[in-house]
């Protein structure tokens, strides 16, 4: 604990940590100073001269900034004075020199901290009364964002944000001195995958999204605080409405997961809410084609052929998009009234559910902030977990932790790492034994390894990767001093749909279902007897006819699951789908009855992220059409199929889980709601247990020998529903390429923008060729799950040759 | 402080500079533990190359340096020094600081104009004068002073100017030096600055020696 130390601020004694700044501690005890430039998640500045506060010092009181002074024992500060008073109001009237004044027409208006500070603390008048400085009206200085730089206050608050955060430093004050400007570089737009941050932060109207740019003002808009359901780190947002309609995703500042930041699609996804293609009444399928039904009718008839086939020939997919109360209603149902074992939320592109939810010891993202070394084995984390990435690039550039990145390629965090090791997909194994064993090039590695805490990131690279491979890392990690595992797997709520038994081997609570089998019959009556299977053998159970039956909740085989062919056969083959969705994705095109069920802002809930922490997501507009929640859908279905679930409303699911889920013994909305469980609950509670503590193994599994290895690894902005239905976000989505490096395109005679063939044993893709010299030999790099690449599939060894006529 | 050895992408960026500039960017690298620290100096290198300093030139050293081209324009914009349009063969900048100012640099200023026909800020369409006006020298002494591509004239009056411009138009040589112009067109010193300047300079880049603009001897 650093040393406390005792100051006065206007006659007001209070205690602050040593090393902080004044005008934290002020805040952190009532006394709000008010502030432009001073961010508390970013260095201080002192730029904008408006929280300048009277400090009494041995030469008398000085007029100083109290966001770069730091705090003294005994220190006496005056925020009152007149001196103070007349410092603001200079202050303003400055800052109002070339200020246009255009708040009726700003986005800003109403929540602007210029205009609050000027009604609060401005002269109320202006002596200046000059021609204001002119720009050119707001210009986009990027795909999402627009500059008005009539409007900047100069506060460097976005600049700073994208060089010391998220270290992409795209937009830089230009000119500097009397002719000063916010601006890029020809030719570089602001094309961050964070720059939604910088339009919150502005202190002004300068920076806008195009996605909420006239939507509403700040005075008519509702709010609800939740938790983004875009990837399993669960940050943190209010979600904020007008008129019925999600405008806007803002960050909300905790220690525990995003610091108040977000990725933009976190905050621009919200588009798909309200896309005129979500599904908004019962569809059954007649001779190929979806015409409208009722619910009765659909219900009806799902009721009825669900209940023609024997339990054990019926599969459920999905659940990880969905809330734990839905989860665990959709787990209840398959199990209890259709009586079938065959479940699973993953589509075989995460990780061992049993590792995934129990590994001991688990880290959590707090963890980051004391480690003294990171081993990130896993995905870039730039593009499948930006926030995530946020908090690691904070660990190693500021907080001076040792990164080891292992990765076939360039990762977005390499610029901050102090190791790195790039290796061909396929040779994983190879090279984890070198690390663990005594090869000499990874003497240093070792040596950082033996500094603790250490926190390994473990996960798939690529969706070819064995995931045993990150298993076998964590079990290395382990052994180290203080070494903690954070098994990472990406769809917004997979851990909580795990933790409520969607898949094979798991029951709700954290428990294995051999372990918990007979428990859970006491409270659910008789279960199906045996594991059931995963989802890929879920998928070739319905092509080869051994099952006959689907049942999908919000998932998407055909374009998730590494096989798409095989994912497609699937769903050829059963006799019966039905999907609960919001769209009619490629897989959901395959079902015969489709149920259109509310999402996120439209239910309420709790979601579990990748450390185990639950949070609260919340309700904020009604669900379009004729869309149900999920677990009233299901709750009738089971009604007519002579069960009970008891689902009538989702604070009673979410009662049943805590008293049925051993991990989730004491979890409470009220505590998810107010004081400390704002931040989330990590599980297990003291009242609860874990009863699964999964020991990861190294496996000692073989490398995959193959001349070239495919790194099929996903893009923030790919092609799953929510970016296609959000326009801003997908006009981002890349153009798919094959990437090698320049010596093998020399090597195979082809040129940049040639055509070139990737052809592996779940597919084939033939596209242009790029240049990635990160890559090494025998590396070949495709983006999963865009348009042009998703004939493909995982299959690690490829062959490559020249396409076209070539 | 050896040479860096430089990465291929930034063999890439610096391609079509020449031989002798590829090196002083290897030295200059060299030179510094952080490499973007050298943004400064390697942006005269960029000006050597292009004249001025270029979007393209930017670019180029933002790989270099490994910053982003919004930074390095950020540094760029903020010295009068980094040019960032194309200049004329002899830049002339007259001092109108304080002392110079007192000692008639107005006069000076305006002679040069009316002589190039180029006011002030400009630069004259045949391409041979770029007119500025500049903040202090440090030569306060020897005011008024003008500058011909940072080769420095002292005590100069609204004839000399007028004078130097000529000379200057009428073939004047690629290579300045402020020891003949001084001679030529110069009045009174601020002191002798002891050390002789044996080169001159023949672009309107400051001729430090270690930036390499300083070329010829005279
Ligand atoms: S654009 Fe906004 S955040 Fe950036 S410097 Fe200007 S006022 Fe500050
Ligand atoms: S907040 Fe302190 S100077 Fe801006
Ligand atoms: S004032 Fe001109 S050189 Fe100092």
């Amino acid at each position: 604990m650093a040393d406390l130390v005792t100051i006065t601020v206007d006659g007001v004694a209070m205690q602050g940590k040593a090393g902080e700044v004044l005008i934290k501690v002020a805040e952190d005890n009532g006394n709000f100073i008010p502030r432009f430039c001073w961010h508390p998640r970013m260095k201080p500045v002192g730029m904008c001269r408006m929280c300048l506060v009277e400090v009494v010092g041995p030469r008398g009181r000085m007029l100083v900034p109290s966001c770069t002074t730091t705090i003294n024992e005994g220190m006496e500060v005056d925020t009152q004075s007149a001196v103070v008073k007349k410092a603001q109001e200079g202050v303003l009237e400055y800052l109002l020199i070339n200020h246009p004044l255009d708040c009726p027409v700003c986005d800003k208006g109403g929540e602007c901290p210029l205009q609050d500070h000027t009604v609060a603390y401005g002269p109320g008048e202006s002596r200046f009364v000059e021609e204001k400085r002119h720009f050119e009206k707001p210009i986009p200085i990027s795909e999402l964002v627009l500059l008005d730089r009539e409007r900047c206050i100069l506060c460097a608050r976005c600049t700073r944000f994208s060089d010391e955060i998220s270290g992409d430093p795209l937009i830089e004050f230009k000119d500097r001195g009397n002719a000063v400007q916010v601006i890029t570089f020809p030719g570089e737009p602001f094309s961050s995958y964070f720059s939604g941050n910088t339009v919150q932060i502005c202190p002004v109207g300068a920076l806008t999204a195009k996605p909420y740019r006239f939507k509403a003002r700040p005075w008519d808009l509702e709010a609800v605080e939740s938790v983004s359901m875009v990837d399993s780190i669960g940050s943190k947002v209010s979600v904020q409405s007008s008129q019925n309609e999600v405008v806007r995703i803002d960050g909300i500042d905790n220690d525990a997961t995003n610091h108040g930041w977000l990725s933009d699609k976190d905050r621009f996804v919200f588009e798909s809410i309200h896309s005129a293609d979500r599904i908004t009444t019962p569809l059954i399928k007649e001779e190929g084609q979806f015409r409208e039904a009722t619910w009765g009718e659909a219900l009806d008839l799902v009721a009825e052929r669900l209940t023609s086939f024997p339990g054990a020939q019926v599969a459920g997919l999905g659940g990880a998009n969905s809330t734990n109360e839905e989860a665990y209603t959709f787990g209840k149902f398959l199990r209890t009234i259709v009586v079938t074992p065959h479940i699973d939320a993953q589509l075989d592109d995460g990780l061992d559910p049993q590792f995934l939810v129990g590994v001991t010891p688990r880290a959590a993202i707090p963890d980051l902030e004391t480690a003294k070394t990171i081993l990130l084995w896993a995905a870039d984390l730039k593009e499948e977990y930006p926030v995530l990435y946020l908090r690691v690039r904070r660990a190693a550039a500021e907080l001076g932790a040792n990164l080891i990145v292992v990765h076939p390629r360039a990762t977005g965090l390499d610029d901050v790492a102090t190791h790195k090791v790039r290796y061909r997909p396929g040779t994983g194994p190879e090279v984890l034994r070198e690390l663990t064993g005594d090869d000499a090039d990874y003497t240093e590695i070792r040596e950082a390894l033996a500094a603790g805490p250490v926190v390994g990131i473990v996960g798939r690279t690529g969706l070819g990767e064995d995931p045993r491979l990150a298993e076998a890392v964590a079990a290395f990690v382990r052994d180290f001093s203080e070494g903690k595992i954070m098994p990472l797997a990406r769809r917004g709520n997979v851990v909580g749909a795990l933790d409520m038994g969607l898949a094979p081997t798991l029951l709700p609570g954290r428990v294995s279902e051999s372990a918990a089998h007979d428990v859970l019959e006491s409270e659910w009556g008789p279960l199906p007897e045996g594991l059931g299977r995963n989802a890929t053998s879920i998928l070739e159970g319905l092509r080869d006819g051994e099952l006959r039956a689907l049942i999908m909740l919000g998932t998407d085989p055909v374009r998730d699951h590494a096989e798409p062919e095989l994912a497609a056969a699937g769903l050829d083959g059963a006799e019966f789908v039905v999907a609960m969705d919001q769209f009619i994705t490629d897989s959901v095109a395959a079902a015969d009855v489709v149920f259109p069920v509310a999402g996120f802002a439209e239910v309420e809930g709790t979601v579990t992220n990748i450390e185990g922490r639950v949070q609260k997501v919340n309700r904020l507009v009604p669900s379009p059409g004729q869309t149900r929640a999920t677990w009233s859908v299901l709750d009738d279905l089971a009604r007519r199929m002579d069960g009970n679930l008891g689902a009538t409303a989702a604070a009673a699911i979410a009662k049943e889980i805590t008293g049925v889920a051993p991990a989730y013994h004491g979890v409470t909305w009220d505590a998810l709601d107010w004081g400390d469980g704002r931040e989330g609950l990590l599980l297990p509670l003291a009242e609860g247990v874990q009863h699964l503590e999964y020991i990861p193994v190294d496996g000692q599994l073989a490398s995959v020998d193959a001349r070239y290895g495919l790194h099929l690894g996903r893009v923030l902005y790919d092609d799953g529903v929510r970016v296609r239905m959000s326009p801003s976000l997908a006009a981002l989505r890349p153009e798919g390429a094959v990437f090698l490096n320049a010596a093998a395109l020399d090597a195979l005679g082809l040129a940049p923008g040639s055509p070139a063939v990737v052809e592996g044993a779940s597919g084939r893709v033939e596209l242009p060729v790029a240049v990635d010299n990160s890559l090494g030999d025998g590396t070949v790099y495709v983006p999963a799950n865009l348009e042009s690449t998703r004939s493909l599939g995982a299959a690690v060894a490829v062959t490559v040759s020249p396409g076209g006529d070539a | 402080m050896k040479p860096a050895t430089l990465s291929e992408a930034e063999m890439d960026a610096i391609s079509d500079w020449s031989e002798s500039s590829q090196q002083l960017v290897r030295e200059l690298l060299g030179k510094y533990p952080d490499k973007r620290s050298a943004v400064m100096p390697l942006l005269y290198v960029s000006m050597i190359e292009n004249g001025y300093v270029t979007a393209e030139g930017m670019k180029s050293v933002a790989v270099l340096t490994g910053l982003t081209g919004a930074q390095v324009q950020s540094v760029a914009s903020f010295y009068s020094m980094y040019k960032r349009e194309e200049l004329g063969k002899y830049l002339v900048s007259v001092c109108t600081s304080i002392s110079c100012f007192l000692l008639g640099a107005d006069d000076v200023l305006a002679a040069i104009e009316d002589e190039t026909g180029v006011p002030d800020g400009e630069t004259g369409h045949d391409g041979t004068f770029t007119v500025e006006h500049v903040e202090c020298n440090g030569a306060c002494g020897g005011a008024p002073v003008v500058l011909v591509n940072y080769e420095m004239v002292e005590g100069v009056t609204a004839e000399k100017a007028r004078e130097l411009v000529k000379w200057l138009r009428d073939g004047g040589p690629d290579v300045v030096g402020t020891e003949e112009m001084q001679q030529l067109f110069g009045g009174a010193k601020s002191f002798d600055w002891a050390v002789r300047e044996p080169e001159g300079a023949v672009l309107p880049v400051p001729a430090f020696a270690p930036y390499g603009s300083a070329r010829g001897v005279k």
